[in-house]
C-alpha cells in the first residue's frame, strides 16, 4: 500500500508542478525499497571528436546512477527516437516515444571537441511533463572526458533528490606498480576509470590521505631510504616534508579547516598521535599512551578523533573529544579492531575487526553503540574509508596475497569491483567533493 | 480480486484530495530529512533553475605527478628500502601482534652484541617487520616496536644506544612470500644489518 501511494504521489508531483522554479522530491532518498525512476540515456550526439564518446559519457552516467539503486536505466535497444543536433536547438523531443518505453526521465547530450577543448551539453528531461529538468554545457579539456559525465549525473540526482551526488570525487590508494617491490600511490575514478600514478619513486609508498579542499595528498615515503610524511599539492605536483619528529610516520587525517593534520609518529618505539600544523611549526601530541596509539580520523566537526590503541592488550577503537581527558573504546567486535574512518556525515565510524576468523567493517554510532557489521566475505575486508556523503565505503578485499578495491553503500543494497589491476592494492582512501 | 474496485476509489478519492492539498504553490528544495546518512551534509551546488541551460567551465587537469626522484643518490636509497639487505646475523622471531624478546631471539642478539663489542665503530639499522595479517597503519607501528624491543634488549647486553637505528617496515617486506602460518612466522621478525 505505501509502495502503491507512494509510486501514485510520484506521478501526482509531476502532474501537479509543471514549471515552478523550487525543486520537488521526486525521490526520497531515505526511503527504503520502493519504485526506481525509469530513465533513459541515448547516446549522446558527437558533432566533432572520437564516436566513442557518444557512447561512453551516457554509459558512465548510468553506471554513476546505478549506484543509488534509484534508477532503472531503461535499455538501449528499446530507443524509438534517435537524438539528433536539432534536439539542442529548438527540436523537441519526441516524449511519447520515450513514455511509451516506460522512460520517465530522459538524458540527451551533444559533444564537441576541437583540439584539445571538448564543449558537451547536457540536458534532462522529464518525459511525462515534457519539461527541461537540468541543463548543463561544460567547457573543459578532452583528456578529462569523463569528468563531464560524473558532474552531469551529479545534476541528475540533485534534481530527483535534492542530494548532491558524488560520483565526480575519487579514490586514492597505495599498490604496487608490478616492477620492483615498492609501492607507488594512485588515484582512481569511481567508475574504476581514469588511473594514474601520484608517486614515482619505486620506494614504498602508503597511506595517501585528503585535504578537506581535495587539493593536497598527504602521505608516507620511504623515497630517503626512511619513512617520511609528505605533502603533495596535486596541480603542480611538488611536494613538501611534515612532522619530522621520530622515526616511523604515518598521515591519519586532516582537520576540517585543513589547517593541520593528525599523524602518527613513533618515538623509541612508542607510536603516538600527533598534531602537526601545516601553515607554521607547531607539532603537538595529542593522544599518548605507553601502549601502541595510531590511525587517528577526526570527526568532522573537528572535535573529536577516533584512533586505535592496544592499551587494553589488544588493538581497539578509542574516540578522544578535544578538551577532555576521557577516552572512551567503542569497538566491541573481536580481538582485534583497526583502521578507524570517521564519516563525513558525523553519524558513524566504519572500522575493521578480526572477528570469525576473518577481518570485516563494521560501523558504529561515536558513542559506541548499535555495532553494525556492514562488510564480510570470502576472505578479509579491510581499511575502510567513507565517501563524503557518508552513504559508500570504499575498502580493501584480500586473500592469500590478492587484493582488490571494492565499493559498497553502507546499506549494503549496492556495491561493486573498484580495480583489481595492481598487486599489493590497499589503503584506499576516498577524496572530498571538489 | 474482491477488495479492488473499493480501493480504486479510495485511491480515486485520495487524488482528489491531494490535488487541492498540494495546489500550485512553490515547493521548498527537500534535503535529506534526518533519518539519513547524508544529514548533516549541506550542500551548495552550481545546479541552474530548471528550464535553463547552464554553463560550466572546468578546471584543467592537474598533471600527472612529476617523477620525484630528486637527485640519484635518494633514488637509489629508496628503491633499496625496498629490498631485502643480507645480515651478518640470523633475523629473530616474535608471537603474534607481540613485541617482546623470545627466549629463542636471546643467542642471535647475544651473537650482535659480541660483534658490536669486537668491531665498535660499527653501526646497525634494526628493521621491524610483520606477518601480513591486520591493517597496514598498525603494522608499521607494531613493526616499530619489535625493532625498538630488540634495540633495547641489546643496550641491556652492554650495547652502545648510538650504535643503532631502527625503522619499521610493517607488513611491506615480507621475508617469506607465502600466506600460511609458516610464512607469518618467519615474517614476524626483527632483521639486522650494518648500516
Amino acid at each position: 500500500m505505501i509502495r502503491y501511494a507512494g509510486a501514485l504521489l510520484l506521478s501526482l508531483g509531476i502532474l501537479l508542478l509543471p514549471s515552478v522554479s523550487g525543486a520537488v522530491l521526486y525521490i526520497d532518498i531515505n526511503a527504503p525499497g520502493g519504485k526506481r525512476m525509469p530513465i533513459a540515456l541515448p547516446d549522446f550526439v558527437v558533432t566533432a571528436g572520437d564516436a566513442s564518446l557518444g557512447r561512453d559519457l551516457p554509459e558512465t552516467i548510468a553506471g554513476d546512477l546505478a549506484m543509488t539503486s534509484l534508477f532503472d536505466v531503461i535499455a538501449r535497444p528499446a530507443y524509438l527516437e534517435r537524438i539528433v543536433p536539432g534536439h539542442f536547438g529548438g527540436k523537441p523531443l519526441s516524449f511519447p516515444d520515450w513514455k511509451m518505453i516506460g522512460a520517465e526521465a530522459v538524458v540527451i547530450g551533444k559533444v564537441e571537441v576541437r583540439g584539445e577543448t571538448m564543449t558537451a551539453e547536457m540536458r534532462l528531461y522529464d518525459a511525462t511533463l515534457g519539461n527541461l529538468m537540468a541543463g548543463k554545457k561544460y567547457t573543459g579539456s578532452v583528456r578529462g572526458y569523463r569528468k563531464v559525465a560524473h558532474k552531469f549525473a551529479n545534476e541528475v540526482l540533485f534534481a530527483f533528490t535534492g542530494i548532491r551526488g558524488i560520483f565526480d570525487t575519487e579514490i586514492a590508494f597505495s599498490a604496487r606498480p608490478g616492477t620492483g617491490r615498492g609501492k607507488e600511490i594512485y588515484l582512481i575514478g569511481l567508475d574504476g576509470r581514469d588511473l594514474r600514478p601520484v608517486t614515482d619513486n619505486r620506494s614504498f609508498n602508503l597511506f595517501p590521505r585528503w585535504s578537506p579542499d581535495g587539493e593536497r595528498l598527504a602521505y608516507t615515503s620511504y623515497r630517503t631510504g626512511v619513512p617520511q610524511i609528505y605533502l603533495r599539492n596535486l596541480a603542480d605536483g611538488k611536494d613538501r616534508i611534515v612532522a619530522q619528529h621520530g622515526n616511523s610516520k604515518s598521515p591519519g587525517s586532516f582537520s576540517p579547516s585543513g589547517d593541520s593534520l593528525y599523524v602518527t609518529l613513533s618515538v623509541e618505539g612508542n607510536s603516538d598521535i600527533y598534531r602537526a600544523m601545516l601553515n607554521g611549526p607547531g607539532l603537538q601530541m595529542v593522544v599518548g599512551g605507553w601502549g601502541i596509539e595510531v590511525s587517528p580520523s577526526v570527526s568532522p566537526d573537528g572535535k573529536s578523533v577516533a584512533f586505535v590503541s592496544n592499551r587494553g592488550g589488544s588493538p581497539q577503537i578509542y574516540v578522544k573529544d578535544f578538551g577532555s581527558s576521557a577516552e572512551r573504546r567503542i569497538s566491541r567486535a573481536g580481538g582485534y579492531s583497526t583502521s578507524p574512518s570517521w564519516s563525513p556525515a558525523g553519524d558513524r565510524i566504519a572500522f575493521t575487526s578480526f572477528s570469525e576468523g576473518k577481518y570485516s567493517i563494521f560501523t558504529v554510532r561515536p558513542d559506541g553503540s548499535d555495532q553494525r557489521l556492514v562488510l564480510s566475505g570470502n576472505g578479509d575486508c579491510v581499511d575502510p574509508s567513507f565517501s563524503p556523503d557518508g552513504r559508500y565505503l570504499v575498502y580493501t578485499f584480500r586473500k592469500n596475497g590478492y587484493s582488490e578495491l571494492k565499493i559498497s553503500s553502507v546499506d549494503g543494497r549496492w556495491q561493486r569491483g573498484l580495480f583489481k589491476g595492481l598487486s599489493g592494492a590497499g589503503s584506499p582512501s576516498w577524496s572530498p567533493r571538489r | 480480486m474482491k477488495g479492488l474496485p473499493g480501493k480504486k476509489w479510495m485511491l480515486g478519492g485520495l487524488s482528489v484530495v491531494l490535488v487541492f492539498a498540494m495546489g500550485c504553490a512553490k515547493k521548498e528544495l527537500v534535503k535529506s530529512t534526518g533519518t539519513g546518512p547524508g544529514a548533516a551534509v549541506s550542500a551548495e551546488t552550481p545546479t541552474g533553475k530548471p528550464g535553463e541551460i547552464v554553463t560550466e567551465t572546468l578546471k584543467p587537469e592537474a598533471p600527472a605527478g612529476p617523477s620525484d626522484m630528486a637527485g640519484k643518490q635518494m633514488a637509489m636509497a629508496g628503491i633499496a628500502a625496498t629490498q631485502e639487505k643480507p645480515s651478518l646475523f640470523e633475523d629473530i622471531h616474535f608471537d603474534f601482534d607481540k613485541s617482546f624478546i623470545r627466549e629463542d631471539a636471546k643467542p642471535v642478539l647475544q651473537k650482535v652484541a659480541e660483534y658490536l663489542k669486537k668491531n665498535p665503530g660499527a653501526s646497525l639499522l634494526v628493521e621491524g617487520h610483520c606477518d601480513e595479517r591486520g591493517t597496514a597503519e598498525y603494522n608499521i607501528a607494531l613493526g616499530e616496536r619489535r625493532a625498538a624491543s630488540a634495540k633495547s634488549y641489546l643496550v641491556s647486553l652492554g650495547v652502545k644506544g648510538g650504535a643503532l637505528s631502527t625503522v619499521s617496515f610493517g607488513e611491506e617486506k615480507p621475508a617469506d612470500p607465502g600466506h600460511n602460518e609458516e610464512a607469518w612466522a618467519r615474517n614476524r621478525r626483527a632483521h639486522i644489518v650494518l648500516k
